[in-house]
């Protein structure tokens, strides 16, 4: 036995370090986090462009995302995969959408202008032709004009 | 004098890096990189009914240029698909070329010509074509500083259907 008395030996680490690298990396995270999924589509596999460019688009910017699948069918969050048809009318219901958000903003278009919107397509890389077609068809119909389509930069 | 006394005040950091742990287990796992994505920006115009794509291009289109017509200054290329979807025959104006490769080097050869007026392009696809292989000639075309494309679908009759474009 130690009989020693206990001379109380208190091992107190600093830990002001540890907390200044804990709230770095939260400030690292939370800058980098992106909680706009609604966007990002995991189910559509984009095609490969080198020449694609980064998207510079601003938060204001009047976006309206298109995700279409190796079907061609058009995926709404929270809904089902929508056939051709349904995914006409659901266009057709952003455009009106959008020139009454635009009314409520005081900017009536005229007859025949195009809307502001740039519409995005994300299509996947198996999507027919003739799908991503029709979509911008509808589109054109409707009036938008401005579209982009995405692509990855580099495999994988 | 008044003796200052030094009284230590100790502040208790471990439940706060405790909560601060907590916060960063959150953010790590619902960190997702976003994959980096690049995007083609295009003006696509509603094709005008009168423009018959696929009729001789010369009396086709109003002249945007009073020297050359648009439809003279527009290279077309078609892209014809296997019953897979997959890229097949690809036609460059009258010439036929065989696969990526042969269209890139094809493409430039008829670009660099300075006596050529070409200065946009017209992409004519099979209703099967993949995307993906569309997405491979927009890339070339933007590779050689083409920007205004068009797209037009091939139909059994060879019937047209457009979208004008600039990219």
């Amino acid at each position: 036995m130690s009989g020693s008395v206990s001379s109380e030996v208190r091992a107190e680490p600093n830990l002001t370090p540890l907390l200044d690298i804990v709230f770095q990396l939260i400030t690292f995270f939370m800058m980098v986090i992106n909680f706009s999924k609604d966007a990002y589509d995991a189910r559509v596999r984009l095609p490969v462009a080198g020449s694609a460019k980064p998207v510079d688009a601003s938060p204001h910017d009047d976006r309206l995302v298109l995700n279409l699948d190796r079907d061609g069918r058009l995926l709404v969050p929270g809904e089902v995969p929508q056939g051709t048809e349904e995914a006409i009318n659901w266009i057709k219901q952003q455009a009106r959408l959008t020139r009454i958000n635009l009314e409520f903003a005081g900017k009536k278009l005229k007859a025949g202008e195009a809307l502001p919107t740039t519409l995005v397509i994300r299509a996947d890389k198996g999507t027919p032709y003739s799908q991503f077609f029709r979509i911008v068809t509808a589109c054109q119909a409707e009036g938008f004009q401005k579209f982009a389509l995405k692509a990855m930069n580099s495999e994988g | 004098m008044k003796k200052t006394k030094h009284e230590e005040v100790e502040i208790q950091i471990t439940p706060m890096l405790d909560m601060a742990f907590q916060l960063l287990t959150f953010f790590i796992m619902t960190y997702h990189p976003a994959p980096a994505e690049g995007q083609f920006s295009m003006n696509l115009l509603p094709a005008s009914p009168q423009a018959k794509l696929d009729a001789p291009a010369a009396d086709t289109s109003a002249p945007a240029d009073p020297n050359v017509p648009a439809a003279l200054r527009t290279m077309k290329t078609t892209l014809h698909a296997a019953p897979s979807g997959a890229l097949g025959r690809v036609t460059v104006g009258e010439v036929e070329v065989q696969g990526m490769d042969q269209l890139r080097a094809k493409l430039k050869e008829i670009l660099s010509d300075k006596s050529l007026p070409f200065d946009q392009a017209l992409i004519q696809a099979d209703p099967q074509l993949h995307y993906e292989d569309l997405m491979r000639v927009v890339d070339i075309y933007s590779n050689l500083n083409i920007t205004k494309i068009s797209f037009a679908q091939m139909e059994d009759g060879g019937g047209p259907g457009g979208a004008g474009g600039a990219l």
